[in-house]
């Protein structure tokens, strides 16, 4: 039982990790632009694609399919600032709505470009590492847990001690006040967009290999990151981190001991308690919800 | 005359909220804008730092047009705005919010040493600079918002009622502020409905009556007008 218990402990780590990843882009997105991106679970999408194609496909090195996934999947994110946010951005609605139909759009194209049937990734390496008999973690999985604690560390302390940093919270606090001291809204609006999709990015490329890749595969995740993001108080990226490693705990448990629909029941109804009881979420002020 | 504003009309969607103001601002001085709630106050100098944009009208500073420039562009002609309500980032630190200020500063030596000057006009923003911004108290944050504003090393600063909700002995201290600031070679612009206070600070005062010019002279002048001591200084 101990042993269930620990490996399905690590399991949850490892879904908390690539969940953390999307859902705190998606709450910088938020927080500066004020919009919803519904398309962000096309983004975690689009990284996965990236490693079918560069490195399923054409064979090249995982991490350099993994470093293009951040950067091919970011400039979209810069993209979908200047072609939908920005002419939207007084218009909180219209952006979501935009949002919605770029989803569809890049469904669709995944979909004329890949077919809809599942790729399947090679797996980057077999190794695992044995905690015990019945205790593992697969080295793909562990990259997961490595990435989601360096990049998440990196991204606090470019907005903790970075002068953009500063200006990209000063924004999603008082846009305009933060005009005022010299900041431009469309500028931090494109360093959100870009490290917000490219996290996403990098989640989708790296959990390719242990996924079966396709192009409506963005679902499942956007609603568990939004359920994250409401849990932990929109707004807050502190807030996501915590309930994204609460949300996989109790869902991968519950997965683990009755079934996957009751976890998703589960899951949903811990975000109505936690609305109910704290409507501002865990983490989060009254200030934008 | 270091600001001009040309007939200068803004309005919200439909409703027009100034019409036709002109004002000059000689390098130096302070000038105030009284008037009551609504009068357009705050328009006017939304027009000024960018925030609002001009219906018909121009503004100049320091001979330069700067009336089709974003709000972000006009920190760095030298004009500074303070803000209604204080707008300072709760969420972030006192001294982060300061540093904001100095956001499109280049000279680190230069923002260092005003940070430390800054600390020196307002020792208790130095007590509190590891503090988030949130948890001062209202003339704390009106400190903090005028710090801030400081830190961009403006020629011109504009204060949208800075005593507003505060006590009494905060507001003298404000007014002290303000005097200092000046004495510094910075040129003021403040709206006050306190018109008590503005007078007092003022060399000029210009009085908006619903979104109209009604009034402009000398300070001490417009103290004694009988309309203004009636409309405005409750005698
Ligand atoms: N965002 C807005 N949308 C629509 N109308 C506005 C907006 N802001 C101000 N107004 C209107 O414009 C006019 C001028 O407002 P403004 O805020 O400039 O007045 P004020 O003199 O600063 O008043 P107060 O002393 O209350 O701050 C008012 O009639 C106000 O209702
Ligand atoms: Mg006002």
């Amino acid at each position: 039982m101990g042993e269930l218990l620990a490996q399905t402990a690590l399991n949850a780590l490892y879904a908390a990790s690539y969940l953390s990843l999307v859902a705190v882009g998606l709450v910088l997105i938020f927080g500066v632009m004020g919009v919803i991106n519904f398309a962000h679970g096309e983004l975690f999408m689009l990284g996965a694609y990236g490693v079918v194609v560069f490195y399923a496909d054409l064979q090249l090195s995982f991490f350099f399919a993994i470093a293009i996934g951040l950067v091919f999947v970011g400039l979209v994110g810069l993209g979908m600032e200047r072609a939908l946010f920005r002419p939207l951005r007084d218009n909180p609605l219209g952006g979501l709505v935009a949002s919605i139909g770029f989803l569809m759009v890049l469904q669709a194209l995944a979909a004329m470009g890949f077919g809809v049937r599942m790729e399947h990734v090679p797996p980057v390496t077999q190794q695992v590492i044995s905690f015990s008999d019945k205790v593992h973690l697969a080295v793909p999985r562990l990259y997961v847990i490595i990435a989601a604690v360096v990049l998440l560390t990196a991204l606090w302390a470019f907005l903790k001690k970075t002068q953009f940093g500063w200006a990209l919270r000063a924004s999603a606090q008082d846009p305009e006040a933060a005009a005022l001291q010299g900041i431009s809204i469309n500028q931090t609006s494109r360093i959100a967009m870009f490290i917000g999709a490219g996290l996403a990015g990098v989640a989708g490329a790296l959990t390719a290999p242990m996924v079966s890749v396709n192009p409506h595969m963005g679902h499942s995740v956007i609603v568990a990151a939004f359920i994250v993001i409401i849990v932990g108080g929109v707004g807050s990226l502190e807030g996501a981190v915590v309930a994204a490693v609460a949300y996989s705990l109790v869902h991968t448990f519950v997965t683990t001991f009755y079934d996957g629909v009751i976890a998703d029941i589960v899951g949903l109804s811990l975000m109505l308690v936690v609305l109910i009881v704290k409507p501002t979420g865990l983490f989060g002020t009254a200030d934008r919800a | 005359m270091l600001l001009e504003m040309k007939d200068a009309s803004v309005n919200y969607g439909k409703v027009s909220a100034i019409r036709n103001i002109s004002m000059s601002v000689p390098e130096g001085s302070v000038v105030t804008i009284i008037g009551a709630n609504g009068a357009g106050k705050s328009t006017t100098l939304r027009a000024l730092s960018g925030l609002a944009s001009l219906r018909s009208g121009e503004i100049s500073f320091n001979g330069k047009r700067i009336d089709k420039l974003a709000a972000h562009r006009i920190v760095g002609e030298g004009i500074a705005h303070v803000p209604e309500g204080r707008r300072i980032f709760p969420d972030l630190t006192v001294e982060e919010n300061l540093r904001t200020g100095a956001f499109l500063r280049k000279d680190k030596k230069g923002i260092e040493a005003d940070l430390e000057s800054c600390f020196d006009h307002f020792p208790r923003l130095k007590e509190r600079r590891r503090q988030l911004a949130k948890t001062m108290s209202g003339g704390e944050q009106q400190m903090l918002a005028i710090g801030r504003a400081l830190m961009a090393k403006p020629k011109l600063l504009l204060m949208d009622e800075p005593s507003m909700g505060l006590a009494p002995i905060i507001v003298e201290e404000i007014a002290r502020i303000i005097e200092t600031i000046n004495a510094q070679g910075i040129t003021v612009i403040l709206v006050e409905q306190n018109a008590e206070l503005a007078l007092g600070l003022a060399t000029y005062a210009y009085v908006l009556e619903t979104g109209n010019l009604a009034l402009e002279g000398p300070a001490d002048e417009l103290h004694d007008n009988d309309h203004v001591r009636a409309a405005y200084l409750g005698v």
